[in-house]
């Protein structure tokens, strides 16, 4: 008999973990980038690209996860392998998006419209992944992972939103520079491996975001 | 809430993953119930009790009451 959780099956290359962390430090870097001053506009635009683009690898590695029967992380089940699809066309989506946005930054003589749609679309694929996370949600037929999932978006939540809260009191009174409001997204999503660690401290397992 | 699955498993011989087939749930579900880090519903507790061919209150017993 077995005792623990330990039991995982053989998985070929890097964790989900790796990927979702060098995510969280190539954001980290523009942050800090960015708020000092150092890059912006289109540059700053063309580099918000280099950490999504790590989704790719970070939903292969889960995928290879989910198919060898899963580990701590992910669990083996049809919602997981829905959310990982949603999550993949939301980046794709995302990432071409942007492709247009840098373009249409620097072409000359845009049209209002195609200014406005050019911008719109990069929002619209991130709400795509918070769909794809509530989705999961409704669709998770095992009621633990279920919970892990809420708590971690619960989690993420609250960071999120209290740092926009004290940032943007903070902001009005010139203490802080100005943050582009998507910022609050990025966080949103490093709340959401805050929620995880949470998980693993308190229940013993990460959660299936 | 206390439980006595990791006793019952073991009589069986069953592995958290072999409970977690029988359950239709995940083998962190298992280990997190079995651990008491997780009380499950009420569908899932009598779930588990019917895998085990026992009542719910065979299993599952409140803090501090005698095993």
């Amino acid at each position: 008999m077995t005792d623990a959780i330990e039991e995982k099956p053989e998985v070929a290359g890097r964790s989900p973990a790796f990927w979702g962390a060098m995510m969280g430090i190539s954001y980290a870097c523009l942050g800090g980038l960015a708020a000092t001053g150092a890059i912006e506009g289109v540059a700053l635009l063309m580099l918000m690209m280099v950490p999504t683009a790590l989704m790719i690898p970070a939903i292969k590695s889960a995928n290879r996860r989910v198919d060898s029967g899963g580990n701590a992380c992910f669990a083996k089940g049809e919602a997981q392998k829905r959310y990982l699809k949603r999550v993949a066309i939301s980046t794709s989506i995302y990432m071409v998006s942007m492709g247009a946005l840098v373009f249409v930054a620097k072409t000359p003589d845009v049209a209002f419209f195609w200014v406005v749609l050019s911008a719109l679309a990069p929002g619209l694929a991130i709400l795509g992944v918070f769909w794809a996370i509530g989705r999961l949600i409704v669709e998770e037929q095992d009621e633990f992972l279920r919970m892990l999932i809420i708590r971690q978006s619960l989690i993420a939540t609250a960071i999120a939103l209290s740092a926009a809260t004290i940032w943007g009191f903070l902001e009005s009174a010139d203490v802080v520079i100005h943050l582009d409001a998507y910022w609050w997204a990025v966080l949103w999503f490093v709340g959401l491996a805050i929620g995880a660690v949470s998980n693993r401290v308190e229940y013993g397992a990460w959660g299936a975001v | 809430m206390n439980n006595r699955l990791k006793v019952l498993r073991a009589e069986r011989d069953w592995s958290q993953q072999d409970l977690a087939d029988q359950l239709d749930v995940s083998r962190q579900s298992v280990n997190a119930i079995e651990k008491g880090r997780y009380d499950p519903s009420l569908p899932l507790a009598f779930k588990i009790a019917d895998v085990f061919g026992l009542a719910i209150e065979d299993i599952f017993q409140r803090e501090g009451a005698e095993q």
